[in-house]
C-alpha cells in the first residue's frame, strides 16, 4: 500500500491511458460526447460564416460584374439573410455544447468525489497517517479542482478549437489548396515555437510558485512566531529574512511576466508573416490561376481564424497536463486495497460480555521489514481489565489496534466472543467494541453533537444519563452554554483533559461490550485528572477492558497486566506480582515513580546526588528514554 | 499603487500606446494593400513591384511594432505589478515585527498571514490589465474616429456593437460571477470538511460511521455543483452571445458597406479594411470586462491591508519596566492584568519579590493566571496597573510550545543575536543538547523544521532553551518548559544553569518532579499570588497547594 501510493505517481503510464481510465471510471462523462463535439462543431462553424461572406459579397455582389464598382444589393441582402441564419444556428449549437459538457462535467466531478470519499474512508489507518492526511484530501479537493478547471475552460476550448481549425482547414483547401498549403507551410514554426516558449514559461511560473511558498512560509514563521520573536527582539532578523523572501518572489514573478510577454504577440507576428506569404503567393499567380480579389480577401480573413486557435492551444496543452496528472494522481487513491474486508456471510456476536481471544499473532505495516508484534498470544476472559504497557515501538498500540479491527493480524487470529473478527460485520463490531483514541478527535460542532456522533439516534436524555453515569454532569453544567458549548477546530476551545472527557462520555453512549482504551500522555490539571480517572473507572466497569496504558497507575489498577517489549509479551500477571519481580515491568515502575516524586527535601541538589548514587547508570539511561518516549507517543 | 514604481507603468503606458496605435494603422496596411496591390493586380492584371514590397513590408512592420508594444506593456504592466505587491508585502510584515504581543492577539495567524500574502496579490491584480485596458480605449477612440473619417453610417453601425458587448460582458458578470463567488465559498466548506473528516478518521471507523460521513461530504460537493450548473447555465449563452453579436454585426457591416461601395461612398478597400478593424477589436473589448470585474475584490484587498498598515503602532510594554531593588531579580508591585476587551482581571493586584539567582516554581491550577504572568514579567502584555521591576541584564522567556524557524539548528540558538559556534555550543550544553546536535548529520548546520530534520518535542524545547541561554539573561522564565524533557534531563538542565549562571529563574510547574527542583514555590490561584515559600511549608501551609500536589500523589499512592 504505502509503496503503490508515491510510486505509481511516477510510472510513465501515457496520458491516454490515464484519460481512457478515467472514462472508465466515470461514465456519465463518455455518455454523448459525440453529440456534444458535433454541435461544437457546428457552434465553431458561425466562426466562418463571415469570411465566407465577405468572399461572396464582394466577388458576386460587388466586383463581380465587369470589374467596375457595380454591386447587386439584393444578392448581398440575400447572402447576409443567410449568414444571418446561419450564425444563430451556429451560436445556439455552441450554446447547448457549452452546456451541456458543463453540465455533464460537473455531474461526474460530484461522482468522482463521492467514490472517492468513500474509497479513502474505506483505507486502512496505516494509510492514513498524518504525513499522507494532506495528500489525502488534496486528492478530494485541489486536484478534482484542476479536473474542474479543466472542464471549464479547457475541455470546450479543445473541442472549439479542434473543431474550428478543422473547419477553417477544409474551407481553405476548398477555395484554394495553394494558398492553404502556404499558409499551413508558415504557420507551422508557430506551433513549436510556441510550445517551446511555453514550456519555459510553465517552468518560470513553477519556480514562482515556489518562491511564493517561501515567502508564505517566512511571513507565517514571523506570524506563529510572534511572541517568541518579540521576547528576543528578532524582529528585524526575521524581518530581513521575509524581505530577502518576497523580492525573490517579486524577481521570479517578473522574470516569467517577461517569458510570458513574448509569448503572447508571438501568435500575431506569425500570423502577419502567414498573411504576407498569402497575399504574396496570391498576387504572384494573379487572375491567371482562376484566383479571385474576393476570395483572396476571404482568405487573409481566414488565414487569421486558422491561427487563433493555435494560441489557445498553448494554453490548454499546459491545463490538459496539469489535469491528466490531477486525474492520475485520483486513480492512484481508488487503487488503493482499502483496509479489512467486510465478510461475505457475517457470524453474530453471542449477546452479554464478550471475551478475546488472541492467538499467535504477528504484524507488519505493509511498508515495514520488521514485525511490530511477534508470536503474542493471550486469551482474555469476558469482564476482565487488562492494562498493555511497554515503551515507545513495542506494539501496544498496534495491539488494540487488531483488536479493534483496524487492520487485519500478518498471521495468527484474533477472535471476540468466540468469532473470528473476520466474520463479525462491521457495523456490529463497532456497536459492541469501540476504541477511545489518546488524543481524541472532536468534530467542530457542539460537545452534544460529538457525544451523539456515536449514536446519531440517541436523545438527549439518554445523552445526559451517560453524562450522569460517568459523573460527569457538573462538569457540563458548568460551562456556559452546557451540552452546546461549541468545541472549536479539533475540540481545541476545551483542554486536552477536557477532549478526553468528551471522547468517555461518546464511548459511553455507544456503550460497548469491549472498550480499547489508548491512553493520554499530555499533562491534565488535577481537577479534570480526577474526573477522567472516575470516568473512566465507571465507564471500564463491567466491561471487558484493554487499556493501552501510559501510566502505571492505570496499570497498577488493573486486575492484569501486559507487557510488551519489541513485539512481544515478555511479561503477564497482575501489578502487584510484576512489580516485585525484577523484569521489564519493574524498570518501568521505578522510572514512572521518579517523575512523580517531589522531593520534601528543600535542598534539591542532594537530590541529584542521591539519585546518581542509587541509580546505576544503564538504569537512569532506560528511565530517560522511556518518559521520553511517552512523551514522543502523544504525537504518534 | 501606479506612483509606487513608476517607472514601469511609464513603460507600459508608451507601449500600451504603440500597440493601440499599430492596430488601428494595421487595418489601414490592410485597406492600402487591397486598394494597390490586390485590386490592381486582379482588375488591371498587373501592380508594381515596387508597390507590392511597400505593402508587404508595410504589414510586417506595423505587425511588429504592435507586437513590440504588447511586449512592453505586458512585461512592464507585470513588472511594476510585482514590485508594488512586494511594497505592501513589506508594509504589513513592517507592522507585523514591530507591533507588540498584544496587537497580534486581536488577529488569527492565517489572518494576517493572508493579508500580507494572498491580498496582496488580490489587490495587484488589478493593475496589470490597467494599461491594457487603457489601450482598448485609446484604441476604441482613434478607430471611431477612423470609421468616422472613412463613413459615417458604417462608423456608427460599429459603434453600436461596442456598448452592446460592454454591456453583455457587464450582465454577465452580474448574473454569473455571484454562483462563482458562492461555489468558492462552498468549497472552501467542502475543503474544510474534508479535513477535518480525514482527521477524525479513527473516530469515524471506531463508529463506523464511514458511510454518513461521505453522505455529509457529498452534500457539501452537491452544493458546489448546484452553483457550478447555475453558473455554467449563464455563461454558455455570454459564451454563445459574444460570439454572435460581433458576427451579427459584421454581416451588417457587409451588408451597408455593399450599399455604401454601390452609391460609391467608399472603396472596397476601405469597406474591408472597418471590417478588419473591427474584428482587431473584438477581443480586446470581451477582455475589458473581464478586467473589471476584479476591481471590487480588489479593492476589499486593498482595504485589509490598509487596515493593518495604517494602525498605530503600539507602545513597547518592555519600555515600562524598571529596575529592581539590590538583591531582587524580578519585583512586582501591585501588578494587575486585564485581557483586551474584558473586564475581569487575569491579574489581581500581584506584589512578588524574587531573590536574585534563585529558581522559583509558579504553580497553580489550569487558568489560574500563571502564563499571564510570566508574559508580564518578561514585557511580552503590559500590566494593566502596577510596576514591574527586573534586576538589569538580558531577559529570556522559554514557552510550553517551542518555537523553531525553519532555518539550521545555529540560527535556531543565535536568533538574530550575534553569537559565534563557542557560544552557541555552551547554550546547546547548558540546555543538555549538544549530544543531540552533536549527532545531527550536519551539526549546527543541520537544517531543522518543516523543511530538514524534525527533532522530538524534548529536544526542539532544548533548543529553544539554549536559545534563551545563549544570551547570559539575568531573569529566565521558563513556562512549563521542562515539561517535554525528562526529569532527569530537567534535573541536569538545572544544577547546570544555577552553577553557571546567575539567572533568576521563575518556571512554571506542572509536575512534582519539576517542583522539587526549585527553591521556592509561588502558588497562585484565580490570577492572584496565595502563597510563596518553600514547597514544605507550603505543603502545611495551603490547603489549596496540597490538594493539587496531593492529585499527583494520589494517582501515584493507588500503584503502590
Amino acid at each position: 500500500m504505502t509503496g503503490g501510493f508515491t510510486s505509481s505517481l511516477e510510472t510513465s503510464e501515457t496520458a491516454i491511458t490515464t484519460i481512457r481510465r478515467g472514462l472508465r471510471e466515470v461514465p456519465v462523462l463518455r455518455h454523448g460526447l459525440w453529440l456534444t463535439f458535433l454541435l461544437a462543431a457546428l457552434g465553431s462553424g458561425g466562426r466562418v460564416v463571415v469570411p465566407i461572406l465577405i468572399q461572396q459579397a464582394i466577388d458576386k455582389g460587388i466586383v463581380g460584374v465587369g470589374g467596375e464598382d457595380f454591386v447587386d444589393v439584393a444578392l448581398v441582402a440575400w447572402l447576409a439573410f443567410v449568414g444571418l441564419v446561419m450564425v444563430l444556428i451556429a451560436g445556439i449549437a455552441f450554446r447547448q455544447a457549452a452546456l451541456r459538457l458543463g453540465v455533464r462535467s460537473e455531474q461526474a466531478l460530484y461522482d468522482l468525489r463521492e467514490r472517492l470519499i468513500g474509497h479513502i474512508h474505506g483505507l486502512s489507518l496505516a494509510d492514513h497517517s498524518e504525513e499522507r492526511r494532506g495528500g489525502l484530501v488534496a486528492r478530494v479537493t485541489s486536484d478534482i479542482e484542476t479536473l474542474a478547471q479543466f472542464f471549464q475552460w479547457g475541455g470546450m476550448a479543445w473541442m472549439r478549437n479542434t473543431a474550428l481549425m478543422l473547419i477553417v482547414s477544409i474551407v481553405m483547401l476548398a477555395y484554394d489548396p495553394l494558398l492553404a498549403g502556404v499558409a499551413f507551410a508558415v504557420a507551422c514554426p508557430l506551433a513549436i515555437v510556441l510550445r517551446a516558449v511555453q514550456r519555459r514559461l510553465v517552468l518560470a511560473h513553477g519556480e514562482a510558485r515556489e518562491r511564493n511558498g517561501e515567502m508564505l512560509g517566512a511571513i507565517a514563521e514571523v506570524v506563529s512566531g510572534a511572541r517568541t520573536i518579540r521576547a528576543y527582539e528578532a524582529g528585524d532578523h526575521l524581518g530581513a529574512v521575509v524581505r530577502t523572501a518576497t523580492e525573490r518572489k517579486a524577481t521570479q514573478q517578473i522574470r516569467a511576466a517577461w517569458i510570458g510577454a513574448f509569448l503572447f504577440p508571438s501568435g500575431e507576428v506569425f500570423s502577419v508573416f502567414t498573411v504576407s506569404a498569402v497575399i504574396g503567393v496570391g498576387v504572384w499567380r494573379g487572375p491567371e490561376s482562376g484566383l479571385t480579389a474576393g476570395a483572396l480577401i476571404g482568405f487573409i480573413f481566414l488565414t487569421f481564424r486558422f491561427l487563433e486557435p493555435i494560441a489557445e492551444f498553448t494554453e490548454i496543452i499546459d491545463q490538459t497536463q496539469t489535469a491528466v496528472a490531477g486525474l492520475r494522481r485520483v486513480l492512484t487513491v481508488l487503487d488503493m486495497p482499502v483496509g479489512p474486508p467486510a465478510p461475505e456471510a457475517p457470524i453474530p456476536l453471542p449477546a452479554g460480555s464478550l471475551d478475546i481471544l488472541i492467538r499467535a499473532v504477528s504484524f507488519r505495516y505493509p511498508s515495514s521489514e520488521v514485525d511490530v508484534l511477534r508470536d503474542v498470544t493471550v486469551t482474555i476472559p469476558a469482564g476482565q481489565q487488562v492494562a498493555v504497557v511497554g515503551a515507545t515501538g513495542s506494539g501496544k498500540t498496534t495491539l488494540g489496534r487488531l483488536v479493534a479491527r483496524f487492520a487485519d493480524p500478518t498471521t495468527g487470529t484474533i477472535s471476540v466472543g468466540g468469532v473470528d473478527l473476520g466474520s463479525v460485520a462491521p457495523n456490529e463490531l463497532r456497536q459492541r467494541l469501540v476504541i477511545v483514541s489518546q488524543e481524541p478527535f472532536l468534530f467542530d460542532d457542539s460537545i452534544r453533537a460529538n457525544i451523539g456522533f456515536a449514536r446519531p439516534s440517541s436523545t438527549m436524555v439518554e445523552i445526559k444519563a451517560v453524562i450522569a453515569d460517568l459523573g460527569a454532569t457538573d462538569w457540563i453544567d458548568a460551562l456556559d452554554d452546557g451540552l452546546d458549548t461549541k468545541v472549536g477546530e479539533r475540540g481545541e476551545a476545551l483542554s486536552a483533559g477536557e477532549r478526553q472527557l468528551v471522547a468517555l462520555i461518546r464511548a459511553g453512549l455507544a456503550d460497548p461490550d469491549v472498550l480499547i482504551l489508548d491512553e493520554a500522555t499530555s499533562s491534565v490539571d488535577a481537577l479534570t485528572e480526577v474526573r477522567i480517572a472516575r470516568a473512566l473507572d465507571r465507564l471500564a466497569a463491567g466491561r471487558t477492558t484493554i487499556a493501552i496504558a501510559h501510566r502505571l497507575s492505570t496499570a497498577a489498577r488493573a486486575d492484569r497486566v501486559l507487557v510488551l517489549a519489541d513485539g512481544e509479551l515478555v511479561e503477564d500477571g497482575c501489578h502487584s506480582e510484576l512489580v516485585v519481580s525484577n523484569g521489564a515491568y519493574r524498570l518501568l515502575h521505578d522510572a514512572w515513580i521518579s517523575a512523580t516524586t517531589v522531593s520534601k527535601q528543600s535542598e534539591p541538589s542532594e537530590v541529584r546526588v542521591e539519585a546518581e548514587r542509587t541509580w546505576p547508570l544503564d538504569r537512569r539511561d532506560f528511565a530517560r528514554e522511556i518518559v521520553e518516549a511517552e512523551v514522543l507517543l502523544n504525537g504518534e | 499603487m501606479l506612483s509606487l514604481h513608476p517607472r514601469s507603468f511609464v513603460f507600459s503606458f508608451a507601449g500600451a500606446a504603440v500597440f493601440a496605435l499599430a492596430t488601428v494603422v494595421s487595418s489601414f496596411a490592410i485597406r492600402w494593400v487591397i486598394d494597390n496591390v490586390i485590386l490592381p493586380r486582379f482588375e488591371d492584371g498587373q501592380v508594381a513591384v515596387g508597390t507590392f514590397f511597400a505593402g508587404i513590408g508595410m504589414i510586417i512592420g506595423i505587425g511588429l511594432v504592435r507586437a513590440i508594444g504588447v511586449v512592453f506593456r505586458r512585461a512592464f504592466a507585470s513588472a511594476g505589478m510585482w514590485r508594488v505587491a512586494e511594497t505592501y508585502t513589506n508594509q504589513v510584515l513592517d507592522r507585523l515585527v514591530r507591533q507588540p504581543v498584544s496587537w497580534h492577539r486581536r488577529y488569527q495567524d492565517g489572518d494576517l498571514v493572508a493579508r500580507a500574502g494572498v491580498d496582496t496579490e488580490t489587490t495587484v491584480s488589478v493593475i496589470a490589465p490597467i494599461p491594457f485596458a487603457t489601450s482598448t480605449v485609446l484604441m476604441i477612440v482613434i478607430s471611431t474616429i477612423w470609421l468616422l473619417i472613412i463613413d459615417i453610417p458604417l462608423g456608427i453601425v460599429a459603434l453600436i456593437v461596442f456598448p452592446l458587448v460592454i454591456a453583455t460582458n457587464v450582465v454577465y458578470e452580474r448574473s454569473v460571477s455571484q454562483y462563482y463567488t458562492r461555489a468558492q465559498e462552498q468549497l472552501g466548506d467542502f475543503s474544510a470538511a474534508v479535513h477535518e473528516s480525514f482527521e477524525g478518521v479513527q473516530v469515524i471507523k471506531a463508529y463506523c460511521a464511514e458511510e454518513r460521513e461521505t453522505m455529509r461530504l457529498t452534500e457539501l460537493a452537491g452544493r458546489v455543483r448546484a452553483s457550478r450548473v447555475e453558473a455554467i447555465g449563464r455563461r454558455s449563452w455570454f459564451d454563445a452571445l459574444t460570439d454572435m453579436i460581433p458576427a451579427i454585426a459584421n454581416i451588417v457591416l457587409v451588408l451597408l458597406g455593399a450599399a455604401r461601395v454601390e452609391s460609391g461612398n467608399v472603396t472596397i478597400g476601405e469597406f474591408t479594411s472597418v471590417i478588419f478593424l473591427f474584428t482587431l477589436l473584438v477581443l480586446p473589448l470581451r477582455l475589458i470586462g473581464y478586467a473589471l470585474s476584479e476591481l471590487p475584490r480588489s479593492m476589499a484587498a486593498w482595504i485589509r491591508i490598509q487596515a493593518v498598515v495604517t494602525e498605530v503602532v503600539l507602545d513597547d510594554p518592555t519600555m515600562e519596566i524598571g529596575t529592581a531593588d539590590t538583591g531582587l531579580g524580578i519585583q512586582l508591585t501591585g501588578v494587575s492584568f486585564n485581557h483586551e476587551g474584558s473586564g475581569l482581571a487575569a491579574l489581581h493586584d500581584i506584589d512578588l519579590a524574587l531573590s536574585l539567582g534563585k529558581i522559583t516554581a509558579l504553580v497553580g491550577s489550569t487558568g489560574c493566571g500563571k502564563s499571564t504572568l510570566t508574559d508580564v514579567v518578561v514585557g511580552l502584555v503590559p500590566a494593566t496597573s502596577g510596576i514591574v521591576a527586573l534586576a538589569p541584564g538580558a531577559r529570556s522567556i522559554v514557552f510550553q510550545e517551542a518555537f523553531l524557524i525553519a532555518g539550521t539548528v545555529r540560527d535556531n540558538v543565535a536568533f538574530g543575536n550575534h553569537a559565534d559556534d563557542d557560544d552557541v555550543w555552551a547554550a546547546l550544553h547548558l540546555a543538555a543538547a549538544d549530544d543531540f546536535v552533536c549527532a545531527l548529520p550536519l551539526g549546527l548546520d543541520t537544517v531543522v523544521g518543516e523543511r530538514g530534520i524534525s527533532l522530538s518535542g524534548g529536544q526542539r524545547q532544548r533548543v529553544a532553551l539554549a536559545r534563551a541561554l545563549v544570551r547570559h539573561p539575568s531573569i529566565l522564565v521558563l513556562d512549563d518548559t521542562t515539561s517535554a524533557l525528562d526529569p532527569t534531563t530537567e534535573e541536569a538542565i538545572l544544577s547546570r544553569l544555577r552553577s553557571s549562571l546567575e539567572s533568576t529563574v521563575l518556571m512554571v510547574a506542572s509536575r512534582p518532579s519539576t517542583i522539587a527542583l526549585a527553591d521556592d514555590v509561588v502558588f497562585m490561584s484565580a490570577g492572584r499570588v496565595v502563597a510563596h515559600g518553600t514547597h514544605v511549608e507550603l505543603l502545611e501551609r495551603e490547603s489549596g497547594y496540597r490538594e493539587i500536589v496531593e492529585a499527583f500523589e494520589a494517582d501515584r499512592a493507588a500503584s503502590s
